[in-house]
């Protein structure tokens, strides 16, 4: 304690004091060292001198931490892990959506301000792949949310077997995106899938059900529903389970049949936990690359590349990596206007209720 | 005339039994009350008449019609539970319209309908609000009036003054005295409480461990129990019990010395000497003997405690090795202090013999 008390009445440093931990003196130097080097010496040294500098100011920081309170120092690891791997580049690609740039070439990223978002914007590709996403994300999330609720509507009670079945259904929600669109394409694989051989014992012909944008879409929409029922039969098992079983006698007592007492008492009791399945399945399916990129890779011709698959192709195949960024963007904002949409319904619900 | 009719009903939850064949008959209009303590089956009985549990055997039938098998919904009744039961989600009205709605009633007749039974039970002003933001009394009125909107012929009550405090409870007990008088409707009502089930009920059943043990008018029990269960049951205090021994031709041995001439003088008779016995006597039955008088049971007894109760107190008193109670009314008790010494009279013609072992009454 009374060393606490100490340092507290000490003054703080003097920008001017030579000491190793006064980081604002290195952070000034440092500016001043990146500036000069980035406007007197070549790009290639001015990029290591920079390094040089933004470690000193790292050190020094460190330095003085330590020196008054080292708490904060045991959390700095995980910090910049989160920094270097996540939240710097983020802001980078944040930037770059700002830029003329291309990660396979060489020229350095020129500014050409909201140019990347006005090509976004105006480009039909992007309304028409928003487009089919709008499909898969209705159509999966329309089939998990009614699969699963049946899903608890009959895990909901006991019965033999409940707890194995259970983690059966379960295990799909455990799978990498990956594995499944690999079981799924392996599933609908014309010669020796599955799909394709069931179909052939009654038409004795292949079937192919990536060969109509119908059946392509169908693929999709059924893998990711296999995927993710068990999730929102998770949250609405919660829910059901959270049912005092007297409303339910009461109700019986005052002869409710089974549909109203469902839509009197069980309904308002999972309404919340059903919205938020819908808003984590609807992010999610909006952001669905994977199981459409394992499965149909966008096909046939286009008409199931989704809005994620179709960055991907302009990040990577194209190389238009600046766009990319700017599209991608766009669409974090979309989520984030979703997200507070839900969220603003949900809580005016519960002010009603 | 019978409107509902138990016939030996069974039930076990597993291994535990509930209900070990109860049976009982209640009339037409009738307020009747299940009395015994926590685990009789009281409120096994009640979901059983409701339907809500699954009976092993037994049959039910209310107005003429076996009613054993059907659901719930099928059956013209109503249940106050003791817990409420109240939606929580929804507003005093509508927990009131709930039955009505589901009979599909043009909406102007429902809110007519709720106007009168909020009007009745004093509920008007709360109509709009939650069941949380309620008084205990006022959810426990939001209970009973979604009892009674549908008036059903058959109310199943399940101890629904116990959450409530002593205060509330005396009101709600003159409240459901009125209710039952104006709305001519049949009451089961279990409780645990036999100032309840003897102030309110036309009849009472005591349960004891699944069972009917006794079934009257709150006089019969009182005046004529079955056995000393129900004798220590019914009344406050409960009733004094003190072990006696048979001595042969209708006479008793007891630390009083010997008696006979009882109301159990005859049934006794056919006893032989020795048996082991218990003779039950009220509070209420006990006098202080005036100087110069006489009576067949006196006994000089020394008070060892006394408990004001406002307007009657209670001594609890000892002779010899035996202690018991007695009550004097607050203006008569005020001569006698702890320590004294009296001599008392037990009205000999209101005593109670009961075998020992098995506790059923001799009469």
């Amino acid at each position: 304690m009374a060393e606490t008390a100490l340092n507290d009445t000490r003054a703080p440093l003097g920008i001017t004091e030579l000491r190793a931990g006064n980081w604002r003196l290195a952070l000034l130097v440092a500016v001043i060292v990146m500036t000069v080097s980035i406007i007197a010496l070549p790009g290639e040294i001015s990029f290591w001198v920079s390094l040089a500098a933004v470690l000193f100011v790292g050190l020094s920081i460190v330095i003085n931490a330590w020196g008054n309170s080292p708490g904060p120092l045991l959390v700095a690891p995980a910090l910049a892990l989160l920094v270097v791997m996540n939240i710097f580049p983020l802001m980078w690609s944040f930037g770059l959506s700002f830029f003329k740039f291309r990660v396979n070439r060489l020229a350095p990223p020129k500014f050409t301000g909201l140019s990347n978002y006005e090509k976004i914007l105006t480009d039909p590709t992007v309304w028409d792949r928003l487009q089919t996403t709008a499909i898969v994300v209705v159509l999966t999330v329309t089939t998990q949310m009614v699969v699963g609720f049946l899903l608890a509507l009959l895990f909901e009670r006991e019965f033999p077997l409940r707890r194995v079945l259970l983690m059966l259904v379960l295990t799909p929600m455990m799978l990498s995106f990956v594995a499944v669109g690999a079981f799924f394409r392996f599933y609908y694989e014309p010669t020796f899938g599955l799909l394709s051989q069931a179909v052939r014992v009654f038409t004795g012909e292949v079937f192919i059900l990536q060969a109509t944008p119908a059946g392509a879409m169908a693929g999709i929409v059924i893998a990711d529903a296999w995927m993710w029922s068990p999730f929102v039969m998770l949250l609405v098992v919660a829910g059901l389970v959270s049912v005092p079983k007297y409303l339910y006698e009461a109700a019986e007592i005052d002869r409710a049949s089974w549909w109203r007492k469902f839509r009197t008492i069980t309904f308002p009791y999972i309404r919340s936990l059903l919205l938020l399945a819908l808003l984590f399945r609807t992010i999610e399916a909006f952001k669905l690359f994977d199981i459409v990129f394992l499965i149909t890779d966008g096909g046939p011709g286009t008409s199931t590349e989704t809005i994620a698959v179709y960055v991907y192709r302009l990040g990577f195949q194209a190389f238009r990596t600046s766009q990319a960024s700017a599209l991608s963007y766009i669409l974090l904002f979309v989520v984030i206007v979703l997200t507070n949409l839900y969220l603003y319904f949900a809580r005016q619900r519960d002010a009603q209720v | 005339m019978s409107a509902l009719i138990l016939q030996d009903l069974v039930k076990s939850y597993g291994s535990v039994p509930a209900l070990n064949g109860v049976s009982f008959e209640v009339g037409q209009g009738e307020f009747f009350c299940l009395l015994g303590p926590s685990a009789a089956g009281k409120t096994t009985t009640l979901r059983a008449v409701a339907g809500l549990e699954k009976l092993d055997s037994g049959t039910i039938t209310f107005a003429g019609r076996d009613q054993t098998g059907l659901p719930v919904q099928g059956r013209d009744i109503a249940m106050i539970f003791q817990s409420f039961a109240l939606y929580p989600h929804m507003s005093a009205y509508d927990n009131l319209a709930y039955p009505l709605r589901e009979q599909k009633l043009p909406r102007a007749q429902i809110r007519q309908r709720v106007g009168e039974i909020a009007e009745m039970l004093r509920l008007s002003h709360v109509l709009a609000r939650k069941p949380d933001t309620l008084s205990g009394g006022e959810q426990q009125r939001v209970a009973i009036g979604r009892a009674l909107i549908r008036r059903p012929r058959l109310l199943l009550l399940d101890e629904p003054l116990t959450n409530l405090d002593a205060k509330l409870r005396h009101e709600t007990r003159a409240e459901f005295k009125r209710l039952h008088r104006e709305l001519d409707m049949t009451l089961l009502y279990a409780t645990p409480d036999q100032l309840e089930a003897l102030t309110m009920g036309n009849r009472i059943a005591v349960l004891r461990a699944g069972k009917v043990v006794q079934v009257g008018t709150p006089d019969e029990l009182y005046d004529g129990p079955v056995d000393r269960f129900v004798g220590a049951l019914i009344g406050a205090p409960a009733m004094n019990l003190v072990t006696a021994t048979s001595a042969g031709a209708g006479a008793l041995e007891t630390g009083f010395g010997r008696l006979d001439n009882g109301p159990w003088s005859q049934a006794l008779g056919g006893f032989g000497r020795g048996e082991s016995l218990l003779l039950g006597f009220r509070p209420h039955d006990i006098s202080p003997l005036e100087p110069g008088a006489a009576a067949p049971l006196t006994v000089q007894a020394k008070i060892h405690l006394t408990e004001p109760l406002g307007d009657i107190t209670v001594l609890d008193l000892r002779a010899g090795d035996t202690t018991f109670k007695m009550v004097l009314p607050e203006e008569k008790a005020v001569a006698y202090a702890v320590g004294d010494e009296f001599d008392v009279s037990i009205a000999l013609e209101r005593t109670h013999l009961f075998a020992a072992a098995t506790g059923t009454a001799i009469r």
